[in-house]
């Protein structure tokens, strides 16, 4: 059986920081998000399908979505890449030649996935590598650590983007990802 | 069946109100002299794996309008997956054209490995593309093609065809860059559509 639908979203109550992600996406214009889910901005992954006017596209390796989002740019809709930060390095190849060889404007957003206090050892690798790697392809970096942060700094991003015809990462950690476990709190 | 067979008889299904993502290499100027229109209907990503994304973007953007990708076989190998967010996605005015030589021809033709055992129109509709053909003849392609185009529904459609370049003059062949082609084909879909989609400059305040 072809699974088509999309199922009514779960009764889980939407955290602060993935509304306001989804409002400033609204007041920024955007139309389409292409994921890849991870657990830090979960909450923004779970509601996004249900948000009407906002197309999803779902992949299941960040290498695409640098070419579907400069298609869509190419045809006059704003689109945003969404990824754990270790799915820069899965994109490195994409980003780098749609931002160098064609000047393409590009958002991405990233959860801080090895961010001071990582519990995971697997996760530490992600936060080492991530601000290297931003550097050594000199894409301008915001983080985003504060609630009232969150819709100016992607406003911000689509109009430095579109400015610069360049690539643009807001990494977001603080109180603008999930809690983290309890374990790790005290 | 050669690359040039195919942009010609593409071109004899599409109209300048169509709009085209080409893979780089040898198809880049097989298809912008056979293209419809002296227009910039075209873009190439520069980069192998990123064809059918781009198209799947622009088709999204502009789903009333028909989007050819024109993909090769070392480029979809690159970035099989793609085909699997092709197969969800089923966007309608999206048809994928894969030129299929078997060998990544433009540095002395080692095989890929549909050379092998690699069936690629097995593996986009196992994704769940819903129409998926082989043509291995000129007639084939047309035919496949031209249903393709005009079924609103996705199309993937696999060209096999035999290496070897059609040997342009320097002054046929395309001369643009990555940079200017952006811009070009920027231009092109804002007159298309009546729409801005970069100003260049800020709203004046």
């Amino acid at each position: 059986m072809v699974q088509t639908e999309i199922a009514a979203p779960p009764v889980v109550a939407v955290p602060r920081y993935a509304s306001l992600f989804i409002e400033g996406l609204r007041e920024a214009n955007v139309s389409l998000v292409t994921f890849l889910p991870e657990s830090l901005l979960k909450g923004v992954y779970r509601q996004l399908p249900h948000e009407e006017g906002i197309r999803v596209v779902r992949v299941s390796n960040e290498a695409e979505m640098p070419g579907i989002i400069a298609g869509a740019y190419l045809g006059g809709k704003r689109g945003l890449m969404m990824m754990e930060n270790s799915g820069l390095r899965q994109a490195c190849e994409p980003i780098a030649r749609f931002m160098y060889t064609h000047h393409m404007p590009l958002v991405m957003a990233m959860a801080f996935r090895g961010d001071f206090g990582e519990p995971n050892w697997w996760g530490h690798a992600h936060g080492e590598t991530m601000e290297p790697i931003l550097n050594a392809l000199r894409i301008r970096t915001h983080f985003v650590s504060t609630l009232d942060d969150i819709k100016p700094s992607i406003k911000k991003a689509f109009v430095h983007a579109d400015a610069g015809q360049s690539a643009v990462a807001l990494v977001f950690r603080g109180e603008c990802v999930e809690a983290a476990a309890p374990h790790v709190q005290d | 069946m050669f690359r040039i067979d195919v942009a010609k008889a593409l071109a004899t299904l599409v109209t300048t109100d169509d709009l085209f993502i080409s893979s780089i290499g040898a198809i880049k100027d097989d298809w912008w002299n056979s293209r419809p229109g002296p227009v910039d209907n075209t873009f190439h990503p520069s980069i192998l794996g990123s064809v059918s994304d781009m198209a799947l973007g622009l088709a999204i953007a502009l789903p009333h309008r028909r989007v050819v990708a024109l993909e090769t076989d070392g480029s979809v190998l690159m970035n099989a997956g793609a085909m699997c967010t092709l197969g969800h996605e089923r966007q309608p005015n999206l048809t994928v054209i894969v030129l299929d030589n078997g060998v990544y021809e433009s540095i002395g033709a080692p095989p890929t490995l549909t050379s092998f055992n690699t069936d690629l129109a097995k593996m986009a509709d196992a994704a769940g593309c819903p129409d998926t053909a082989t043509a291995a003849d000129v007639e084939a392609f047309t035919r496949t093609a031209d249903r393709m185009l005009n079924d609103g529904r996705l199309g993937y459609l696999v060209a096999k065809i035999q290496p070897g370049t059609y040997p342009w003059p320097r002054e046929k062949r395309k001369s643009t860059d990555g940079i200017e082609d952006k811009y070009r084909f920027m231009r092109h879909v804002e007159k298309l559509e009546g729409i801005r989609i970069h100003w260049g400059a800020p709203p004046q305040i």
